[in-house]
């Protein structure tokens, strides 16, 4: 065993000397770490979860009702916080313009007589026309746009519940006699007044949601990085794998393999000390990666015990992957091109590059990559989760670590890679 | 200077000859960036593989009742969801198996009209991207539910605080005869919003259409800054060297390896834009011009990047490296991975230090807005101040040997 950990040490040192392998074994993936928390607003201070801030939006209101007033004052309001950032103007025509020039997300825009169209005024009473309130959306800012009309759109809600509330009361009111109907504006203005003072939303009264995890946890806050990092992490793990393999190929091809072979170490030695060497280098890379991002960017990882099962796993299923796709390829420049494009499948397979839309037979192909089981280990522990909630994935990582070792050796033994 | 354009394209062509013998480069010209584009942007949707491109909400219906249909029925019409009922087991077997943002179960013991009212859970998986926008489904659809039972709660308060009910029957009355009048009036409520876009714009905006742009830079830069390791190749193995002794002048050799780099890219591009145009329908096609305008520029500034980078590396494998993690960042941080609108304010200003910004604001106008060449103009011309700038650094650091 002294001399199969002595290549495995001698193969790890090496990997950590090559500065050119650190860009992508280390750099690449804290770089990208560190954008994804630069765009997200991660490190933006205030709300750490990231996402969307200041969105600009541009109110016109020509109501001069409560509710248009109402609706304005929503976009400056505390419970909206920086999340918008109201612009105010004068005539439609310039907001829309200013949405057109994509200088603003949308603009808001509430006709004269919102709110006589859904309170009548007793001077209105009688000749009340539909008033329609505009949203102007800039399609070059989608994502920001459907915020504003979420936003638009609640607010109509709650005033559509209270108007309704206000009808059905008053009619039934006078319906059984209880008000008589010349008193049904005084009746309708106390109603008015009763429903501003408590003004929460009739329907949270009726249901209310619970929200949950697939766990029955309360759902965390959505962390960008959190989601996002792990996916990165293991991205570039597959580099690692594959470089190791190359650097295989490189010593037979060189032949300082032969070299080794000739000296008092047997196959066995020289093959599980190389393939060590690559099991250490991957784990050390992960490690060192949620090290790093643990003290440079506050993430957490989540259990520790979980992790010292997850991240050998992980490592071991790549280590595999990595020797298997060495044995079927014959240069090294071969297995270099072969581990880019498999490091960048399996990421977009197993859901390194965040969720997408995959048909049933792509997700199941997924399932063979060491990102799937990782990530989804990972984000169990980042929330929360203990280790018997991956241990499933740990179990999935050694299937696959042991399916493409054994027919990884039998590739060797047949092209007789490793031969005294 | 000699500037023989046939020699300098007899170089091109071989550099091109030397690329395309190998199987990796057609991998990465080609077969990657096509992958990346259909996936990542939704092009398995609508193609019979998976029905549509909406969030799946999976529905538990436990409670049977008309007023759980009536749920059902309020999320029927969202045009950003679909739902599927399945029984609790496999529900839960889908949400684990993350084939659906989230699972709504309505209880055995719903019913909005009871005095403690009715509870509903919303079950999805931490962090997913989908859930919010299942959750605000279920929101709406709870209170399109819910707001006649509160109005009749209401209209039931409001009757008992000026004369109390003779008994529960009459009050039971009361709040039937107010919900009926209240479901009456949520179902015939009139339209409050009308959401408009600008006129220019002649088509919908597909969300795919970001992701397209975004791959299409992704996929041209990384190979552009790898023009380094070329360079790095080339010194390593003194074929530069070798050439001079040819009667090419250094520039025919130098802009002959560039210019085989950049018609590389021109056709790579085009590939990818006749790709989202024929297969995943974008609105590629509409502003020809103004696409021009703006990726000559692009694959300009990308080449100069990646001849200025291959003057400060020392070895193929740092160019390919940091070609990979400079040409991922840059594409990251210039909005060709997620919407530049989702960026906070001062990085949004901040990375218009990058070309990748500018092309891709550039491919967003074009495609998401309609806006033609005109309107890319100054991106062109500031890409182009990107490829002089980066042109220029990298000449006066060349070295042949």
């Amino acid at each position: 065993m002294n001399k199969l950990f002595t290549i495995a040490f001698k193969d790890l040192t090496l990997a950590f000397r090559d500065r050119a392998a650190l860009i992508l074994m280390l750099a690449a993936p804290m770089a990208l770490t560190l954008g994804l928390g630069v765009v997200t607003g991660r490190f933006s201070g205030g709300d750490d979860s990231g996402g969307l801030r200041d969105i600009p939006v541009i109110i016109v209101n020509q109501d001069d009702g409560q509710l248009g007033k109402a609706l304005a004052d929503v976009f400056s309001s505390t419970e909206i916080g920086t999340l918008v950032k109201p612009i105010a103007a004068t005539t439609a025509d310039a907001a829309r313009k200013q949405v057109d020039d994509d200088t603003a997300a949308a603009a808001v825009i509430i006709p004269p007589g919102f709110t006589d169209s859904i309170i009548p005024s007793a001077a209105a009473a009688g000749r009340v026309m539909p008033a329609t309130i505009e949203l102007r959306t800039n399609p070059a800012r989608p994502v920001s746009a459907g915020v504003i009309q979420s936003i638009v759109e609640s607010f109509l809600s709650s005033v559509e519940a209270n108007r309704i509330s206000r009808q059905v009361a008053i009619e039934q009111l006078v319906t059984s006699g209880l008000v008589q109907p010349g008193a049904i504006i005084s009746a309708a203005q106390a109603f008015g007044e009763r429903q501003a003072v408590a003004p929460s939303a009739p329907s949270a009264q009726a249901i209310t949601i619970e929200r949950v995890t697939d766990t029955g946890k309360p759902p965390p806050a959505f962390d960008a990085l959190a989601f996002l990092a792990p996916g990165m992490a293991l991205l570039f793990l597959m580099y690692t794998v594959t470089r190791g393999g190359a650097q295989l190929l490189a010593e037979r091809d060189g032949g300082t393999l032969a070299r080794l072979l000739v000296s008092p170490t047997s196959a066995t030695q020289v093959l599980g000390g190389k393939i060590a060497g690559l099991f250490l280098t991957a784990l050390a890379q992960v490690a060192i990666l949620i090290g790093a991002s643990t003290l440079l960017f506050g993430l957490r990882w989540g259990d520790p015990l979980g992790l010292v099962l997850l991240v050998p796993a992980v490592a071991l299923a790549a280590t595999g992957w990595g020797l298997l796709l060495t044995s079927f390829v014959k240069t090294p420049q071969q297995i270099s091109g072969l581990g880019s494009a498999a490091m960048l499948l399996f990421g977009v397979l197993g859901g390194s590059f965040g969720n997408f839309a995959l048909p049933g037979f792509l997700q199941t192909l997924g399932k063979v990559t060491p990102n799937a089981w990782g990530i989804a280990g990972f984000s169990a522990l980042g929330n929360g989760g203990a280790l018997a909630d991956i241990l499933p994935n740990v179990v999935a990582l050694l299937a696959i670590a042991a399916v493409t070792f054994a027919v990884a050796v039998v590739m060797f033994q047949r092209t007789g890679f490793v031969k005294k | 200077m000699d500037l023989d354009m046939r020699k300098i394209f007899a170089i091109a062509w071989k550099d091109t000859l030397i690329a395309f013998s190998s199987a990796t480069q057609w991998v990465f010209f080609i077969i990657l960036p096509l992958v990346f584009t259909f996936i990542l942007g939704g092009g398995f949707a609508g193609s019979g593989v998976r029905p549509d491109d909406r969030v799946r909400l999976i529905v538990v219906n436990e409670a049977n009742t008309p007023t759980a249909q009536q749920l059902l029925d309020a999320l029927a019409p969202v045009t950003a969801v679909h739902t599927d009922v399945l029984l609790r087991a496999d529900a839960d077997a889908e949400l684990a198996a993350n084939r659906a943002a989230a699972v709504l179960v309505i209880p055995h013991s719903f019913d909005p009209a009871a005095a403690s009212g009715a509870s509903l859970q919303f079950k999805q998986r931490p962090n997913n991207l989908d859930a919010p926008i299942a959750e605000r489904a279920v929101e709406a659809a709870a209170q399109h539910v819910g707001s006649p039972v509160a109005a009749a709660r209401m209209a039931v308060a409001e009757a008992e605080r000026i004369r109390p009910f003779a008994d529960d029957a009459a009050r039971q009355a009361y709040f039937d005869k107010a919900l009926a009048s209240a479901q009456t009036l949520v179902s015939n409520a009139p339209k409050r919003l009308d959401v408009t876009r600008p006129t220019t714009t002649p088509y919908r905006y597909n969300q795919a259409v970001n992701t397209s742009a975004g791959q299409l830079l992704t996929w041209v830069f990384i190979p552009l800054l790898s023009i380094s390791a070329l360079f790095a190749y080339e010194r390593r193995n003194g074929t530069m060297r070798h050439l001079l002794t040819t009667p090419a002048s250094r520039a025919q050799l130098l802009l002959g390896t560039l210019v085989g780099q950049f018609l590389t890219a021109l056709v790579q591009m085009a590939l990818l834009v006749g790709f989202g145009i024929i297969v995943m329908h974008l609105n590629w096609g509409q502003q020809p011009v103004a696409l021009a305008v703006l990726l000559i520029p692009f694959a300009l500034s990308g080449v100069a990047l990646g001849t200025m980078l291959g003057t400060f590396i020392k070895s193929e494998s740092q160019a390919n490296g940091l070609s990979i993690m400079l040409g991922m960042v840059m594409a990251l941080l210039g909005g060709c991975w997620y919407p530049l609108e989702i960026f906070p304010e001062g990085v949004r200003a901040a990375v218009h230090v990058l070309p990748t910004t500018w092309a891709m604001q550039g491919l967003i106008d074009i495609a998401g807005r309609g806006l033609g060449p005109a309107a890319v103009l100054p991106n062109a011309i500031v890409l182009l101040g990107f490829a002089a700038v980066f042109f220029v650094v990298g000449a006066l650091r060349f070295r042949f040997e």
